[in-house]
């Protein structure tokens, strides 16, 4: 019989809040996150919303106590900080994190090239060398968290687009399941950068107001940053801790169709969806709550809608919280496991935001008011992105 | 009758932007559909991304409605002809 | 899991095999570029047009095997940096163009997880999909997350690979971070070398990998591990946890694949964990054919393959022979001295 696999701890960052409770308290309020930009340095702060994290690289450092270091990207210290929320969270102590039964499992889309003017200068070797000359690649953010942590057990970096660190939280699962851990941090990170913004913009997929996932007059996704890293562990370490939940299923699919778009069957979607409901031996109707993908791009709506429509016969009550924090790309896995969570702990529904005139097509519209009391025993949360990747993780109660 | 030159020098560029293998200008005819079922090329809607930052980038001009780009962009002869009449050459 | 097909593209003539015939070429430096095969045959031009060097690499040595291999259910790939060139092309728009209009092709393709999503696409592939991109250590995940599939039973057959491409600009980057020679050198005397850094090189090898031994297995991979940031003593730690954790003992391997480099102020590990352990086992080299770079435990696990299923290496890999018959493998290999690899393979 395979281990069971808990939650016992949580760290976030994203535009709306600092931690776990300020999170939930904006969700609970139904307060947005996107804004206009102050930080962004690109002409496109100018024209397009996003929800950015409030403070300057300078000043996430002096929270994360690394005022004087040289050469951690942005995306590294929004992990640094997660990560150290998460452990404290879970009081591992410090023989749990240099045991090799502890792995570091993180994910991101961007990493070190969201400092792209640097990048620039380093690569065509314009000046004196910058200081993130080692940081730029995708992984170094790990490496460098694993050293500064001392955890001495299996590592891994994923990069699957917009379902980057969903694919973390799996892996984790998995390597506590098989034996080959106790214990495992898993989550993810992305910073703003010029380089994901005009990447998006290339593609004419950027909206010109805060998404609207789920409406009919949707007009393309906003960008976010942020952070999220879980505390896995096994069931027979957790001893009398708290938790937050139990990782029940997990399912990975690709879609292949389009590089860049997902098929109108949702292929990959009710493929993720059915390996994870398979994994948990859940039947559909067990999940009480979805919280989407829900990006607010043409594609991505209608097919996720179709997807749950196939799966579901009822479709239980959904969300999106991009409408809160943006798109977080490779965080979004992540940072939405953690909103899941809080929603299955709590019992409580969090409102989807600016969706105004819903989707007809399916008769299916968002939870778009705060419940609470509302009882939710399996909660499912999807992630899709660019290459056709979708995967899904399943949250149940312990 | 759109210029000549001009068409064989945009035939070269799309060509460069499009990375085309073992496509020469003289294979590309002036009249002939860049897009949709008869054409040969089978060219996309990435592909026309493409061609808009072409005529940004060489020509000065700026398409923002997709719409009007397939119409500017449906054959060599007519693209030619919009550079012609609204570009900088 | 066993490897039951393979394709390598490599600065070596490793596509059609052709260096098991005729030895290793001596290369110079200070790029060690692969040799691509002709790909009109394997990708139409309408599709090859738009790829990057590292996606017709992983299509040139996937594409044929998933034609071959019907069966094949996932895809895991690890590309530490991914299309490294599409991604400096587009960074260098960016800014050339003060953000303007910029063409997505190159967006789209400068992330890693477009190799796996185009392999996906091309084979029609919806199963299991997944791309790892921890730096020198991303084909030690890929081969735990190939082995932990295989024991769930969701899949029987996967490709499984890597690779890197170089760039003009990482190299760059690289060089700056002191990474590379300062002097010419060639492949031969890299290992002799007593300097600082050593030769970047690319490629990438592909696999097709069954969850149970058959016919056609050439060789299995049983596990595989890593550790970062280690003292000497750690490495060796590891690497008897990894032995023992799999039912054997150092003195059962008889022969070791290791990632020397020529890099003075890293080949310690080597010897270090060479001299503690395994003082009596065959000990092949391999980045004096390739050169260095993230994936480079592709190479290694496809050359360690080849052995395993009867081919005979050149001899610039071999630093020791001994009698020993070929049984059972440890690679291990590290990435600028701080993130240590191990794969453990065997006969089958």
């Amino acid at each position: 019989m395979a281990r069971r696999v808990f939650i016992t701890g949580m760290g976030i960052i994203s535009a709306i809040g600092n931690n776990v409770s300020e999170n939930r308290a904006r969700l609970m309020r139904g307060e947005t996150g996107i804004h206009k930009a102050k930080l962004l340095q690109s002409r496109y702060s100018e024209i397009f919303p996003f929800a950015e994290i409030p403070h300057s690289t300078q000043e996430l450092k002096e929270r994360a106590g690394i005022t004087g270091e040289k050469g951690i990207s942005r995306t590294e210290i929004l992990a640094l900080l997660t990560i150290q929320q998460a452990v404290k969270d879970a009081v591992l102590l410090k023989n749990d994190l240099t045991s090799f039964d502890t792995a570091l499992l993180s994910a991101s889309t961007v990493g070190g090239m969201s400092m792209t003017d640097q990048l620039h200068q380093d690569a065509n070797k314009i000046g004196e060398p910058s200081e993130y000359l080692s940081a730029y690649s995708t992984g170094k953010h790990t490496i460098n968290l694993l050293k500064r942590f001392g955890i001495k057990g299996i590592s891994a970096t994923f990069n699957t687009a917009c379902s980057s660190s969903a694919n973390a939280i799996m892996f984790g699962a998995k390597l506590i399941k098989s034996g080959r851990c106790k214990r495992a941090i898993a989550g993810g990170a992305d910073a703003l950068a010029k380089f994901t913004v005009n990447g998006f913009n290339s593609l004419q997929i950027l909206s010109p107001n805060p998404c609207m996932p789920f409406d009919k007059n949707r007009s393309g996704l906003t960008l976010g940053e942020g952070a999220a890293y879980l505390v896995l562990e096994a069931e027979d370490v957790v001893g009398t801790k708290k938790t937050y939940g139990e990782v029940t299923g997990y399912g990975n699919a690709n879609d292949a169709h389009h590089p860049s778009s997902l098929s109108d069957e949702a292929t990959g979607i009710i493929e993720s969806i059915s390996n994870a409901l398979n994994v948990a031996g859940l039947k559909p109707e067990d999940i009480d709550f979805i919280n989407t993908h829900g990006t607010g791009t043409e594609n991505n709506d209608i097919t996720e809608q179709k997807g749950m429509s196939a799966i579901f016969r009822k479709t239980p009550p959904f969300q999106s919280t991009k409408t809160y924090t943006g798109h977080t790309l490779g965080a979004a896995g992540a940072v939405e496991a953690v909103f899941s969570l809080l929603a299955l702990k709590n019992d409580e529904l969090y409102p989807s935001l600016n969706c105004e005139s819903p989707i007809d097509d399916f008769n299916v519209t968002p939870n778009m008011v705060y419940k609470s009391g509302f009882e939710i025993k399996h909660v499912l949360t999807n992630s899709f992105g660019f290459g056709g990747n979708c995967s899904s993780l399943i949250f149940s109660k312990v | 009758m759109a210029n000549e030159e001009l068409v064989n020098k945009l035939k070269e560029q799309i060509i460069q932007y499009l990375n085309l293998i073992d496509v020469t200008p003289e294979d590309i005819k002036s009249e002939a559909p860049l897009f949709g079922p008869d054409s040969e090329m089978e060219l996309d809607s990435i592909d026309a991304i493409e061609l808009t930052v072409l005529l940004e980038r060489e020509y000065g001009i700026k398409i923002t409605d997709p719409k009007k780009g397939r119409k500017v962009m449906s054959s060599v002869d007519k693209m030619a002809d919009y550079i012609l009449e609204n570009g900088m050459v | 899991m066993f490897i039951r097909d393979l394709s390598c593209i490599s600065p070596q003539a490793t596509y059609f095999d052709a260096l098991f015939e005729n030895g290793a070429e001596e290369l110079h430096g200070p790029k060690l570029w692969a040799k691509e095969p002709s790909y009109k045959e394997i990708i139409p031009n309408k599709l090859l047009r738009r790829m990057s060097k590292l996606t017709r690499m992983s299509v040139g040595t996937g594409l044929p095997l998933i034609k071959k291999h019907k069966d094949i259910e996932g895809i895991i790939i690890a590309s530490s940096n991914g299309s490294l060139d599409r991604s400096m092309r587009f960074l260098n728009q960016i800014i050339d163009y003060n953000e303007g209009t910029l063409t997505p092709t190159d967006f789209v393709q400068s992330t890693p997880n477009s190799i796996a999503g185009v392999l996906a696409l091309m084979g029609k592939i919806t199963g299991y999909n997944t791309t790892h991109v921890n730096q020198g250590l991303s084909f030690e995940a890929s081969v735990l997350d190939a082995l932990m599939l295989f024991e769930e039973g969701k899949s029987k057959q996967l490709l499984l690979g890597g690779g890197e491409e170089m760039s003009d600009e990482n190299y760059n980057i690289d060089s700056q971070r002191g990474l590379h020679k300062a002097e010419d050198i060639s492949t031969s005397e890299l290992l002799h070398s007593t300097t600082k850094g050593t030769l970047p090189g690319e490629g990438f090898a592909m696999f097709v990998v069954d969850a149970n031994k058959n016919s056609e297995s050439l060789a299995e991979i049983v596990d595989a591990d890593m550790i970062c940031h280690a003292s000497k003593e750690e490495i060796v730690k590891k690497a008897k946890y990894l032995i023992t954790k799999n039912g054997m003992s150092p003195r059962d391997i008889d022969t070791l694949f290791l990632g020397r480099n020529g890099d003075i102020r890293t080949d310690f590990y080597y010897n270090h964990l060479q001299n503690t352990l395994f003082s009596d086992q065959n000990i092949c080299f391999y980045k004096n054919l390739t050169g260095d770079y993230y994936t480079v435990s592709t190479f290694a696990t496809w050359l360690a393959a080849k052995f395993l299923g009867g081919a005979k290496l050149p001899e610039e890999c071999f630093w020791k022979q001994t009698t020993n018959a070929v049984q059972n493998v440890l690679l291990y290999n590290n990435y600028d001295g701080e993130q240590h690899g191990f794969i453990l393979m065997r006969t089958v």
